[in-house]
């Protein structure tokens, strides 16, 4: 790993940065890192996620540049184990207690236990907030961290309430519902002594991705319009959400086309139909492999079932399966989280840098106990 | 921009290195010296000593070295882009890269990781089973009716089944079901019914409640067969095997999906190993229900051995046909020879369970009038 940022080049004659973000980072290095990560996944089953996860950013935000300056991500793989194990130990009687309830709530009444999903709705929420003051208490720049303060229930009853509300106006109260909650996310954040602020107002956000709402009918009509869709509206949130920034008088502007992201869309699912078509080519060339041995003919194999009480075949599907998931992590890791990263930050500017150009450190850091519970409730988000 | 391009912001003229104290995040322009220790020195002025074993690698983009020090402020950060300084630094410093992941981290994560995929293997294949052996005893009956009523609502609306009730044949399935019952010491709470659905199937739910489909009814050929369906199935009831198998499968189903995470996406691997565990857990409850009803049909001097037939007649020959090893239930040939075998050692005198009027009436108990 410490190969990465050794040996160094020969510094170059001075030329003023042309713009303040930037990223340095190479693909094949990224490529490597996660594919390697992907195959100790395997072989730990799993648990590797957690130091792959810090890999990743350690990655991304080393190779990032903002005035010049690369940040540091300062978390490690230990503490998420940790979170995650922490995280564990509090859902499993919940999850008992939910199950209790459930019954108890189903015998009264049929469907009386939906009120329990809202309350495990909010708890992702709460682990969503929670998360994000955990990275970016591991975000040092210059020499200074950020930090976060605010409640991560608090947060998770106002997302709740505004969530209600969307699927009230079938989504189109979304951008006020991420105005409302970047606001509380953005007051809450601070570099150092610098507090955070966010400026974008919901409005804005509606004026730019109206017409993607009524675009949807037809994305849920016919599949092939839905990376389209998704895209663009992922392109104008990320715009509107960097050009809201504000730390104290540090602006972020973003200048990213509505087009920008859709190519990385489609380079997924190319990925996705051409190791599909390999695993769907491997699947059936196992199986006339082991009904050949089996004796049987293939459409006898599929009449009695038999077929599926097959060992090797079953392995056989199981180690082609397992191949199958690490590639596609390894193409979404690509091309969703460095390739979009990248295509982010060569769209962003930052005003006014040298209001942070003194700032007093700050901050106490946080536990991954978030990170545990999102990891736990299979949420996410920023 | 290249890595390069920022090399020239890092270093004013003068001074070589970039240094933030971790207090402020001001540059501060610093020329380092390296005697005894790393000497920070800003105008001339020694801003910091670090000692040569306290420094360790930071994360930096290529191109720049960049060093935290275990004695100083935790995030005081020495930049530095010359060369020639910082190959001589990373001979001097050799604890450098202490702090970072290494190989060494890694097989231990490995090795921890394997440890706990088998620790949680055994746990699946020992723990939970007697687990699942000793909590079922501990569920109070009430709660165990209520699940069996939830359930009940559920399999009522998955086979979309009526209960029938022609009365003469609620009278004779009422008469079997008593019988059976008596023999096989099971208190009145038990309930009973036939469902119209075409599956050839009976099942027992928690909490004391049996239903046979009329699609099993169908194909029976004599009281004896349906009666040792039914004495099978009063057996997963005495045992409490609903139950068991609630707590089993709810038991494996966290312990393997907490042992893959997210590697797979969703479940399909997840789903494939538990069935292959919970299948041979339910296989034991299968072989101990015949045993129960072998011997409940002996009490009552009836034969065991139609009931195998009756099942044979519904699934056929089963061996041969791939490895069973994930399958409900035992292979239904053994299970009819197991049968015959316990026969032919009994004395099997009883009376027959029901006239050959009233088993006229059970076959059409789903029939109009």
């Amino acid at each position: 790993m410490n190969e990465m940022s050794w040996p160094p080049q020969l510094p170059q004659p001075p030329v003023p940065p042309p713009m303040p973000v930037a990223f340095s980072g190479k693909r094949k290095e990224f490529f490597h890192l996660v594919a390697r990560g992907a195959g100790l996944e395997l072989i730990t089953l799993g648990f590797y996620r957690f130091w792959l996860t810090t890999d990743i950013r350690r990655h991304l935000w080393s190779n990032t540049q903002i005035g010049g300056d690369a940040p540091e991500y300062t978390g490690r793989g230990k503490e998420l184990l940790i979170g995650f194990l922490v995280a564990i130990a509090i859902l499993v009687p919940i999850y008992l207690g939910y199950f209790l309830i459930g019954i108890e709530a189903e015998h009264l009444k049929a469907f009386a236990s939906l009120p329990l999903v809202a309350f495990f709705y909010m708890f992702g929420q709460f682990a969503i907030y929670r998360a994000r003051r955990y990275r970016l208490t591991r975000t040092v720049w210059r020499g200074v961290r950020f930090w976060m303060s605010g409640s991560g229930w608090i947060y998770s009853l106002k997302a709740s309430l505004w969530g209600l509300l969307v699927v009230v106006t079938l989504g189109l109260a979304l951008p006020w519902r991420e105005a409302a909650l970047e606001r509380y996310k953005m007051r809450h954040s601070y570099y150092g002594d610098l507090q955070g602020s966010f400026e974008g107002r919901g409005w804005e956000f509606f004026k730019r991705g109206w017409w993607l709402w009524l675009l949807t009918p037809l994305a849920l009509y016919s599949t092939i319009f839905i990376p389209f869709v998704y895209a663009g509206f992922k392109a104008i949130e990320w715009r509107w959400w960097l050009s809201g920034i504000r730390f104290g008088e540090v602006r972020l502007e973003s200048t990213m086309r509505r087009s920008a992201l859709i190519g990385l869309y489609w380079k997924v699912i190319g990925w996705a139909v051409l190791l599909g078509t390999v695993f769907a080519a491997y699947v059936a060339l196992c199986t006339v492999l082991v009904a050949s041995i089996d004796g049987s003919s293939i459409e006898d194999f599929f009449k009695t079932d038999a077929f599926a009480k097959s060992i090797p075949l079953l392995v056989l599907l199981g180690i082609g399966y397992l191949a199958f998931a690490l590639a596609m992590n390894v193409v979404m890791r690509i091309y969703l989280m460095r390739d979009f990263w990248v295509r982010v930050l060569s769209t962003t500017i930052v005003h006014n840098l040298e209001a942070a150009a003194s700032v007093s450190a700050r901050g106490e850091l946080a536990n991954a106990l978030g990170e545990g519970f999102a990891d736990g409730l299979d949420v996410g988000g920023f | 921009m290249t890595p390069d391009d920022d090399a020239a912001n890092a270093a004013p003229a003068g001074a070589t290195s970039v240094y933030f104290d971790g207090t402020s995040n001001r540059r501060r322009a610093v020329a380092p010296k390296l005697s005894d220790a790393l000497e920070i020195r800003e105008d001339g002025e020694v801003v910091a000593r670090w000692a040569y074993a306290d420094i360790r690698r930071a994360d930096s983009p290529s191109g720049l070295l960049r060093l935290s020090c275990m004695t100083a402020p935790a995030l005081a950060r020495l930049e530095i882009r010359d060369e020639t300084l910082a190959a001589k630094l990373v001979t001097l410093c050799r604890q450098l890269d202490d702090n970072l992941p290494n190989r060494k981290g890694v097989a231990a994560i490995v090795g921890w990781s394997l440890a706990a995929a088998v620790s949680i293997v055994l746990v699946v294949l020992f723990g939970v089973p007697l687990a699942a052996d000793r909590l079922t005893p501990l569920v109070p009956d009430s709660f165990e009716r209520r699940l069996g009523d939830v359930a009940e609502a559920q399999v009522k609306v998955v086979f979309d089944g009526k209960p029938c009730d022609n009365a003469a044949g609620q009278a004779a399935f009422e008469k079997l079901v008593g019988a059976l019952r008596q023999s096989a010491g099971l208190d009145n709470s038990l309930q009973s019914g036939v469902l119209e659905t075409s599956v050839a199937n009976a099942f027992a739910l928690p909490g004391g409640k049996v239903y046979l489909f009329d699609g099993l009814l169908a194909k029976a050929e004599s009281p004896d067969e349906v009666a040792g369906i039914l004495a099978h199935e009063l057996g997963h009831l005495r045992h409490r095997d609903s139950m068991r198998e609630l707590i089993h499968n709810g038991g494996t189903s966290f312990l393997i999906g907490l042992l893959f995470g997210d590697i797979t996406g969703s479940g399909a691997l997840i789903f494939a190993s538990r069935s292959l565990v919970t299948s041979s857990y339910s296989r034991d409850a299968e072989t101990n229900a015949d045993s129960f009803a072998i011997e409940t049909m002996h009490r009552l001097g009836r034969p065991a051995k139609p009931m195998g037939e009756l099942m044979f007649r519904v699934t056929g020959k089963e061996a041969g046909k791939g490895l069973s090893i994930v399958s409900s239930h035992p292979l239904t040939e053994d299970r009819l020879a197991r049968m015959s075998k316990a026969d032919a050692g009994a004395t099997l005198n009883g009376p027959p369970l029901l006239s050959a009027a009233e088993w006229q009436a059970l076959k059409g108990i789903c029939g109009k009038g």
